[in-house]
This record gives C-alpha cells, structure tokens and sequence, in this order.
C-alpha cells in the first residue's frame, strides 16, 4: 500500500521530527530556531495531508509566522547569544537519553498496539466554517476562558517588562556576574 | 454535520452557572480601569474593590446553593464538589486580600496588576474546580499558572524572586505539556474529553487497559501531581515558595493546590473504580513519597518559608491518602482537609510575614527568638497554626488527619495509616522547634518589633484561627458538607 501519498506523509514525518531532533542538539541557538522552521512546517504539511485546513493555515501563520520570528528577535537582541558556548548548551546527555528512550519505548508501543478506528474514505472538505461554528456553540465556553488567559498573559507580560513602576526608570538588579 | 442550536434559555442557564467566575473576572477587569483613574498615592482602594468582587462571588456560590447546575454543553457543571472547592479557593483569596492591606504598603505591591492577576488567577482555579471537560480543566489550570507566574516573579529587583519565577514557569510549561499530552492521548482512544462520559466508559475493562489510554492518564496524572508537588514533581517548590513575594507563597500554597486538587479529585473519584488496581498501587507511593519526602527534607530548613514550603508538600501527601481510599469517606476526608489546610497555612504565612519584616534574611528561625513573650497575641496565633499543621488536638489539623488515616484505615490501607501517621510525628518536630524558639531562646541584643498589623490584616488571622478552633470543636456540619459534596458528585 505504498502510493506517492505514503511517500509524501514518510516525507513530511522524516522531516518533521529530523529537524526537531536538530532543534535539541545543534550548539547555536540560531541554528536550532532555523531547524525549529522546518519541524513547524512538516507539522503544517501533516495537517493538510490529514484535510485540516484550518488547522495547517493558523500552523503557518502562527507558528512559522509568529512564534518563530519572535523566537529569533529574541535571539538577535540578546547579548553575545550566538556564542556558542553560553547560547545552546546541553548537560546530563546519559539521563537525558536514558528517560527519553524509555518514555519513546512506552510511547511507541502505545501507538502501535492501540487499534485506532481509522476512517476509510477522507473526504477532503473545508472544515473552517465548521470549526467556527463549533467555538461558538459547543466549545464556546473553552473559547472564553482562553480570552481571559491570553488577557492575564498580556498583563504579565507587560508587568514584567516594562521598568519599575512605569515611570521610565530601569529596574534595579544586579549585573549576573560572568 | 448539523448544525448545533443553542438556544437563549440554554445560554442564559450556562451563564448563570459560571457566574460567580463572572463576578470574579469582572472585578480583575475593573481593578485594571479603576488603576488608570487612580492617584499613586490611593492605590489601596484597588485592595478593597478586590475583596468586595470576592465577596460578592462568595455570595453568589452560597446563594446559588449546592444544585446541580450543568452549562456549555457539559463543559463546566456547578454542584456540590464545585461548590465547595469555590469557597475554598474564595476564601484563600479573600484572606489574602485582606492580608495585602499591610503587605502591599510595606513590600510595595500595591498594584493595580497585582490585584487583577491575583483574581484572574482565582478565575481560573474555579473554573478547573468546576470543570467537567478535561480542556476546560487544562484552560482553567493555565489561567491559574501564568498570573501566579508573574506574582511569583513581582518583587523584580530581589535574585530570589526572579530565580524562583523563572523555575516555575519553565518547570510549569513543561508540565503543561505533559497534561495536554495525556488529554490527547485519552481523546485519540476514547473520543471524549468529557470527564463523566470518560468514566461510564471505563466501566468496560477493554478501555481501562488500554495501553494509550494508561499512558494518557499517567501524563496527565504528572501534570495534575506538579501544580499539587506530588514528591517527584516537587523540585520547584521549595524555590518558588521562598523566592515569591509571602503573600503570594501563601495564596499559592492554599487556593493552587485546592484548585489543582479539586481536578485530581472530580477525575479519580470518577474514574478510579474502573482503573483499580493499577491507579490506587501508583497513588499509594506517591502518597507515601511525598508525606516522607516533604517532612525529612522539612526537618533540616533554618528558613521559616522553606520549612513551609516543605510542609506544603508532606500536607499534599497526606492529601492523597483520601484519594488512595477512594470513596466517599476518603473523599470527604480530603475536602476538609484541604479546607482547614487553606485557613491554618494563610494564617501561619501571615504571623509569619508579620515577624519576619524583611524578605530573605527575615524568614532566618533566628529572627523568630523570644517572640512569645513580648508579643503575646501573635506568638499564641502562630502556635495555634503551628500546632493545627502538626495535627494536635484540639485542633481542626487533628480532625482531619483522623478523618483522612480513619479512612485509609476503613478501606484496609493499614500500612499508608501508620506511615501517615509515623509521618505526622515526625512534622510535629519541625513545627514545634519554631515554637521553641519563640517561647524559649532569648531575644537577639537588636531584635527588630514585628509590624504592627493593620486592622483588614488581624481581621483576617482572626477569622483563620477561628475556623482552625471552632473546626477543631465542633467539625460536624463541615463535614457533612463535604460528604454531600462527594456524593454530589458520584450520583
């Protein structure tokens, strides 16, 4: 049963999680949020392959379009953070591995011996109207909730940045000694 | 599909189940107006509209009564459980409130986003406490963290402060993870998020060993156990609880962990019936973990807010013995717990900040030296806390460790009851060592006066030494509460 769509999903499976294997252990953080581009978008093109539009344009947008560029305005104002040595280093490599491998082992065997009802025809059909008719009957509540935790974000966000007190005064710490 | 109608009268009905987080979410939406209108100089208005909001949610949830209210298509149902984890939580934010009175003024919190992301964070606790659907749990459990967060990290120019905060969240958002893993999990094999559906279909032994469908609940068990600092999961804790302003340790250590285990608590009661014997093995070492972890490690702190804060664990420990128990006894047992545990910790949190003055260095035991004899009033408040938390007669401490080892006991968990209570001995050295210290070492040459508390802030350890007194003499009608609560729930 191996048709060009089974290439295509091994092909976006490959590159969705080689690449997010990069992210965890190239040593320069710029490097990794290059790596993290690709994972974001194998991930959008798994969810065309699976007929979730909707889904696969917010991915891109948000993702590959949002996160990923505040992740490397991030990195490009930070000072002295393309040294490689303070900016991407990894420890505990043998527990590390040790705990991943294992929950990769539990995991996998889950995937495998589960038996999922598994549709036989996928009727590639919008689903944006469908979506938002949900998040405005059924999961209208959820949808709300998420509006009062992106406003407490948005408060703790600005709280923690802006300087101390608001009046343009820097806050006052200690320089992290180098 | 066809369309789903949701009519006015359905609507109206969802509103007015949630409406005591309404009245919440709105007085943190005024609290961030009235802020910009606001001179510097009176910002301890925003303190007082604060607690009125709280109030009023309070009496919302009392005036809404322990009917079975169900709103957004079973996403989030007002009962009995829901009801009395809203009191809880409720309360721990009101007498925090009112403890901020004096603690803003003197560690300058007050804030216009101090309150408000105090009460959003209390939004979300009662949402998750009345949650029905995972991915209302899961919303309700992120608009709970990121606010305390933030609160964590408030005092920026302390290292602590920002130390702590940073572990939390990068620790918190790991959890997070782990719990939207496991939520995934369940759907991809089950088909439903909603708890109740969840557990009639658990009914049938092919879903409950189900490989994928263990895994979820493991994964979402880890996230559940981190906001609660079930002992592997506790690493945060003690930093977090130290480096946090004490006012925020306190609401933290009360209302988080009730919100967290409201959840914990609505899923196991449900579900764990057709999860045996696997879940009850597993929560029987966790519990027995977390109590021997938290004390020993709590035996060895010379900081009063650490030494808390490794007694904030053991208590989740014993916590859980009624979750091991499992019926309606266990169940019970657990919400007074968790009731009396919110007054008697915001209490001891409060003397404490009373005395301690300063952040970091003033939580040193040293401080604490000859405090019971020059100030009477607040050494015999801090003993009375100090000796509810170790579970001394006659004390609401005492009733519900009886009440949760009684349980254990009832349910043939003789082993966990003598561990539990071999556990609570050992605590009882920790707690009383602070004790001695203030009835029994003599005052440092400059020790400093406690503040003088303002009149909100004694209003508030008043009302928490009344509750842990009187719950100590006469528990019955609480109990009985919590009993109807449970079995509000199972039916």
């Amino acid at each position: 049963m191996t048709g060009p769509a089974d290439i295509i999903f091994y092909l976006l499976a490959a590159m969705t999680v080689g690449a997010a294997i990069l992210v965890a252990i190239l040593p320069n953080i710029v490097y990794s949020a290059i790596a993290l581009l690709f994972s974001f978008a194998g991930v959008a093109g798994l969810y065309v392959y699976l007929s979730a539009d909707f889904l696969a344009a917010t991915q891109v947008l948000i993702y590959v379009g949002g996160i990923l560029i505040l992740i490397l305005f991030a990195v490009f104002l930070s000072n002295r953070i393309s040294d490689v040595k303070i900016s991407n280093p990894s420890r505990f490599h043998w527990q590390a591995a040790f705990i991943c491998l294992g929950l990769f082992g539990i995991l996998s065997y889950t995937a495998v011996s589960t038996a999922f009802p598994v549709k036989a025809v996928l009727s590639y059909q919008p689903t944006t109207s469908e979506i938002g008719e949900l998040l405005m009957t059924r999961y209208l509540l959820p949808f709300e909730v998420a509006s009062v935790l992106l406003l407490a974000a948005l408060i703790g966000a600005a709280m923690l940045s802006r300087p101390d007190g608001g009046r343009g005064r820097p806050a006052e710490m200690e320089e992290p000694k180098r | 599909m066809a369309p789903i109608a949701i009519d006015a009268q359905a609507l109206l009905q969802s509103t007015y189940s949630i409406l005591p987080e309404i009245l919440v979410v709105a007085t943190a939406l005024f609290v961030l107006f009235v802020d910009l209108i606001l001179p510097e100089e009176n910002k301890r208005v925003l303190c007082g509209v604060s607690i009125i909001g709280v109030a009023l949610s309070l009496f919302a949830v009392f005036s809404m009564g322990p009917a079975r209210i169900s709103g957004f298509s079973g996403a989030v149902v007002h009962d009995g459980l829901g009801a009395f984890f809203e009191i809880v939580i409720l309360s721990a934010c009101a007498l925090t409130l009112l403890m901020a009175t004096g603690y803003s003024e003197w560690e300058g919190t007050h804030k216009g986003e101090f309150y408000s992301l105090l009460l959003l964070s209390t939004s979300g606790m009662m949402f998750m406490a009345k949650g029905t659907d995972l991915m209302t749990v899961f919303l309700g459990l992120e608009t709970l963290s990121i606010p305390i967060y933030v609160l964590v990290g408030f005092h920026r120019n302390r290292m602590s402060s920002i130390e702590g905060a940073l572990k939390y969240f990068l620790l918190g958002a790991f959890a997070s993870g782990f719990l939207l893993y496991g939520i995934a999990l369940i759907y991809a094999v089950s088909g439903t998020t909603k708890i109740p559906q969840l557990a009639a279909m658990l009914l049938d032994a092919s879903l409950a060993g189900n490989p994928m469908f263990l895994a979820g609940a493991g994964l979402l068990l880890v996230g559940l156990a981190f906001k609660v600092s079930l002992v592997p999961f506790h690493m945060w804790t003690p930093d977090a609880y130290e480096g946090a302003p004490t006012l925020v340790t306190a609401f933290m250590s009360a209302a988080v962990k009730a919100a967290a285990f409201a959840a914990l608590i609505r899923f196991l009661l449900l579900a764990l019936p057709g999860m045996q014997p696997a879940m009850g093995k597993i929560l029987w070492i966790l519990a027995v973990l977390t109590m021997t972890v938290g004390n020993l490690s709590a035996l060895r702190q010379d900081n009063v807010k650490r030494m808390l804060a490794y007694s904030s664990i053991a208590h989740a420990g014993y916590i859980l013995v009624g979750m091991v128990s499992g019926d309606v006894l266990g169940g019970q047992a657990s919400l007074f717990y968790l009731l009396v545990y919110a007054f008697m910790n915001i209490g001891a949190f409060g003397v404490v900040m009373l005395i301690a003055q300063k952040e970091d260095e003033g939580y040193d035991i040293g401080n604490f030296a000859g405090i019971g004899f020059r100030y009477p009033v607040l050494g015999a408040l801090l003993t009375l806390f100090l000796v509810s938390l170790g579970g001394i007669p006659p004390t609401a401490g005492f009733i519900g460790k009886f009440y949760l080892f009684s349980a254990a006991v009832k349910n043939g968990y003789i082993g966990l009851a003598v561990i539990g209570v071999l556990n609570s001995a050992v605590s009882i050295y920790y707690y009383l060592r602070l004790v001695v210290y203030m009835y029994m070492m003599p005052a440092g040459a400059e020790a400093p006066a406690p503040r003088p508390p303002r009149v909100a802030f004694s209003l508030a350890l008043c009302a928490s030494a009344a509750v842990v007194l009187v719950l100590g003499i006469l528990p019955r009608s609480v109990l009985e509460f919590a009993e109807r609560s449970v079995l509000s729930l199972l039916m």
